[in-house]
């Protein structure tokens, strides 16, 4: 037996690595099972609609038009030959905005936008989104949720 | 026989043999059966066998926390009974409730209860922080009980606001969609904790399952342990607060010394703070029956009341979620409308930092008001400056509360609620 002397707090050597490894084990486990926990919480697929969408032929839109499509919650805006399209979601707290006057605005908090988007009064911190608009081969307007651009951004036809 | 029938009943029964093996004490006569039947019952040992008078003083209390503890008992029960019908399905759900109201026997009432004391719990619970600020009663050594007691306030709101999806209506979706999105302004974390909030990127079916298991099991759970914790503590602190006794009063006398003319239990010399040391026999009475009579008249009193706003009121349902339009207003539960008004003004600092700044300020108020002075009695002048504190948070929680209940109309302008609103404009 060639036990180490406890020290002065009374701990051995190996009294102190067993103490040690209890401990480290123990929040290993601890926080392996948070992680784990959290993890498992967090899905990693979601059964969400796809974000792009086909929003019928640009002669659906008559010229100078503002026009609200329900499902996706965004404004389809025409001014002649160049087609734009904005979110209807409140950038404040997720709420869908109405067109008020020129420009656009949320019952829930009371945020107003511009014709631009832009925030004119209101909680809201941001514009409204604009979306990315192409034409698809079978020449219809293809709107894609997930790819945000500036305001400036027009398909021309 | 000059007994009451019932209490006739009670003996017989109570001294058979069977009788013995359930109740132990019959219908207690002397006061040491009074003792006996408090100590010797599972469901009545966590109260003390004797009370101050301070305690039971309705004057002081106002009763506020039995009556959160019993509307709580009333949301159990109620809930339990909705879970036999509700189905937490984006597609089912509406359909439900709309079941409840129509179809099924006293669908209607059941659900209305569970509403209305849920309204009420929220209530009460407010309440009663306000008594334990305004009495000084969270102060040594009852400061951690006070920390559980915002804790339980938390739970309650919890509890109200993940109860407030299930129904699946316009009112349901958009007051999770806006709480949602106020939770995805923390600072670092919020986006990530929205998306483990509800399940996605949107309030759907995962959102509902998520805040159906959190309002059912999660903090049902958490809230009655720490209801348990808290009810503990009451009694491990030395029961409600009172007024300290003048300086001389409270030396606690060597054994030997005390009086005779009372019976001592254990309990009642274990330690400094029960009500019993240094007291005359005088200042506390035998919780049977002056206690539990109090209790069970209160119990009677508010389930008398949440039936009678349950036959009366029907709980409201408006149309099934829409998830592109927001009616206007889009309103939050009434508890919510003052935070949702902050909200209306930036949503970072009314919706994340000030609610952060009250909690902690409450959480960690026992440990920085310490003085001991004014303890045990309403608005005690010692706490002038705390109650002018607390009193100038309060009015502005209830007025911006009542801004937005009453005075925000469509697109959440200025309204005057006795003059007739602007007709709103709304075009696509």
């Amino acid at each position: 037996m060639n036990r180490s002397p406890p020290n002065a707090n009374g701990v051995s050597r190996r009294g102190f690595f067993q103490l040690s490894i209890g401990w480290l084990a123990a929040s290993f486990a601890a926080a392996a099972t948070a992680v784990a926990t959290v993890r498992f919480l967090v899905p990693n697929v979601v059964f969400e609609p796809d974000q792009r969408f086909k929003a019928g032929a640009p002669d659906d839109y008559p010229d100078g038009s503002v026009t609200f499509l329900e499902d996706e919650r965004v404004f389809v805006v025409r001014r002649g030959n160049s087609f734009r399209c904005v979110s209807a979601v409140c950038t404040h707290l997720g709420c869908t905005v109405n067109r008020a006057g020129q420009g656009y605005h949320c019952p829930c908090h009371g945020s107003a936008f511009s014709e631009e988007g832009r925030v004119e009064s209101g909680p809201a911190p941001r514009p409204l989104a604009w979306f990315l608009v192409t034409l698809s081969k079978d020449n219809r307007l293809l709107v894609d949720k997930g790819q945000i651009v500036g305001a400036d951004k027009y398909l021309v036809l | 026989m000059s007994a009451p029938l019932p209490r006739r009943i009670w003996s017989w029964f109570a001294q058979t043999r069977v009788g013995r093996s359930v109740f132990r004490v019959g219908p207690p006569q002397s006061n040491l059966e009074r003792s006996q039947a408090m100590v010797s019952s599972f469901l009545l040992h966590v109260q003390p066998a004797k009370v101050s008078r301070h305690a039971l003083r309705a004057s002081y209390s106002l009763g506020l926390g039995l009556i959160s503890l019993y509307l709580f008992f009333i949301l159990i029960v109620t809930g339990v009974l909705l879970m036999f019908y509700y189905v937490p399905s984006t597609l089912q759900a509406y359909d439900r409730m709309k079941d409840l109201q129509f179809v099924i026997s006293a669908g209607l009432v059941v659900r209305n209860m569970h509403r209305w004391a849920a309204h009420l719990m929220v209530l009460f619970v407010m309440m009663h922080l306000c008594r334990v600020f305004y009495t000084g009663a969270y102060k040594q050594p009852r400061e951690f009980n006070w920390v559980l007691g915002v804790g339980l306030f938390l739970m309650t709101l919890g509890l109200s606001f993940t109860g407030y999806l299930l129904p699946w209506d316009q009112l349901a979706f958009w007051a999770i969609t806006v709480g949602t999105n106020i939770a995805g302004y923390a600072p670092v974390i919020g986006p990530k904790l929205k998306f483990l909030l509800l399940g996605g990127n949107e309030v759907g079916q995962e959102a509902l399952t998520r805040f159906y298991a959190l309002h059912v099991i999660v903090l049902p759970a958490l809230a009655g342990l720490m209801v348990a914790v808290h009810l503990w503590r009451v009694r491990k602190d030395g029961g409600l607060s009172r007024p300290d006794l003048p300086e001389d009063s409270v030396q606690s006398l060597p054994l030997s010394q005390l009086p005779t003319n009372k019976s001592y239990g254990l309990m009642e010399l274990a330690r400094g703070t029960t009500p019993q040391v240094g007291r005359d026999p005088d200042d506390e009475i035998f919780s049977w029956p002056h206690l539990i009579f109090r209790e069970l008249l209160l119990f009677m009193l508010v389930v008398a009341v949440v039936l009678f706003l349950a036959i009366f009121w029907n709980a409201p349902l408006e149309e099934l979620a829409n998830t592109v339009h927001p009616p206007n207003p889009a309103k939050a539960p009434w508890y919510f409308l003052g935070l949702q008004e902050l909200v209306s003004y930036s949503a970072f600092w009314g919706g994340v930092v000030v609610p952060a700044l009250l909690v902690t300020a409450l959480v960690l108020l026992p440990y920085i008001d310490r003085k001991r002075q004014g303890v045990g009695r309403w608005f005690a002048r010692e706490r002038a400056v705390a109650n002018t504190i607390f009193s100038v948070c309060l009015v502005t929680a209830i007025a911006l509360t009542v801004i937005g209940t009453v005075f925000r109309g469509p697109n959440w302008s200025w309204v005057v609620p006795w003059q007739t609103p602007p007709a709103i404009t709304e075009g696509h």
